[in-house]
C-alpha cells in the first residue's frame, strides 16, 4: 500500500461517514456539518480524479455557499423545541429503507459489470484552460442557460421571501 | 498509472455515487423537515456528479465533457438550495412549522 492509498482510504472513510451523519443525525446542525464533510470528501475524491479545479469549485460552491444557505435555513426556520423531532415511526424508516436498498440492488448489477480500459492510456490532466475553452467553444448556450437560470432562481426566491403572506 | 492501484478502479468510484444515491434516498423519504430532505437532494446531485467525472476520466480520456456537466450540475444544485431557501422561509411564514407531511393546505 502506497501512501496515496492509505490518504484515498481516509478520503472515502471522510466521505461515507459524512453521508451516514447527514442523513442519519437527529439533528439538522448536525446534518448541515455531516454534508460539509461529506462535500470535503468528495473534493479529495475529485483530486484523485485527475480534476483539481472541480475540486475547488466543490469546496467554494457547496462547502462556501450551500451549506451557508442551510445553515441559514436552519436558523430562519424558528426555535429549536418548536420544531419536529427528525426520526419518524419505524415503519416510515423501514419503508425508506427497503426503497433504497431495492434501488441500490437494482443499480448493483450495472455498476458490477462496468469495465474500463485505462491500463495503457494516460492519465487525463483537465487543465482550467481547456475547461474553458470547451465552457465558451462548445457548451456556450448551456453556460448562458445555467447563468440564466442562476439569475432566475435569485430573484424568485427574493421574491418568495418577500412577498409571502404571513400567517393564515 | 500503473492499472492495480486502489485509486485507479472505475468501479469503486461507481460504489461510491451508489452509496451517496441511496443515503440521499433514504433522507429524502424518511426526514420529517424540509431542510432535512434538501440536504439529502444535495447528496443525491452529488452522487450524479460523481458518476460523471468517474466514466469521464476512466472510461472517455481525451476531452472534458464529464467535468463540464459536473459544473453544471453544481450551478442548478446553487439555484436548488437557494430557492428551497425561498420556500422554506415561505412554508414557515405560512405554517409556522417546516415539516414536510403536515403541510395540508394543497393536498386535494
Amino acid at each position: 500500500m502506497t501512501p496515496g492509498e492509505w490518504i484515498f482510504i481516509g478520503v472515502i472513510t471522510a466521505t461515507m461517514a459524512g453521508t451516514l451523519a447527514a442523513v442519519l443525525s437527529g439533528s439538522l446542525i448536525y446534518a448541515m456539518f455531516g454534508l460539509v464533510t461529506a462535500m470535503f470528501g468528495m473534493a479529495g475524491i475529485y483530486i484523485y480524479l485527475n480534476a483539481p479545479f472541480l475540486a475547488m469549485m466543490q469546496i467554494l460552491i457547496y462547502v462556501g455557499a450551500i451549506s451557508i444557505l442551510i445553515a441559514f435555513a436552519i436558523m430562519l426556520a424558528g426555535p429549536m423545541y418548536r420544531r419536529p423531532k427528525e426520526w419518524t415511526t419505524l415503519a416510515k424508516f423501514a419503508a425508506a429503507l427497503a426503497v433504497a436498498l431495492v434501488s441500490l440492488l437494482l443499480l448493483l448489477k450495472v455498476v458490477i459489470g462496468a469495465t474500463h480500459n485505462a491500463s495503457e492510456a494516460k492519465p487525463l490532466v483537465v487543465t482550467t484552460q481547456e475547461l474553458g475553452r470547451i465552457f465558451l467553444d462548445r457548451l456556450t448556450l448551456p453556460f448562458e442557460l445555467v447563468s440564466l437560470l442562476i439569475v432566475v432562481s435569485i430573484i424568485g426566491a427574493i421574491m418568495l421571501a418577500l412577498f409571502s403572506k404571513g400567517e393564515k | 498509472m500503473t492499472g492495480n492501484l486502489l485509486y485507479n478502479n472505475l468501479q469503486l468510484y461507481l460504489f461510491i455515487a451508489l452509496f451517496l444515491l441511496g443515503c440521499g434516498l433514504l433522507g429524502v423519504i424518511y426526514r420529517r423537515t424540509l431542510i432535512g430532505m434538501l440536504i439529502s437532494m444535495e447528496l443525491i446531485m452529488n452522487g450524479a456528479g460523481l458518476n460523471l467525472v468517474a466514466l469521464n476520466s476512466f472510461s472517455a480520456q481525451g476531452n472534458a465533457y464529464g467535468i463540464a456537466f459536473t459544473l453544471f450540475i453544481m450551478g442548478i444544485a446553487a439555484a436548488e438550495a437557494a430557492i428551497a431557501l425561498g420556500i422554506i422561509i415561505a412554508v414557515f411564514r405560512r405554517f409556522g412549522h417546516i415539516e414536510g407531511g403536515e403541510i395540508k393546505e394543497m393536498k386535494g
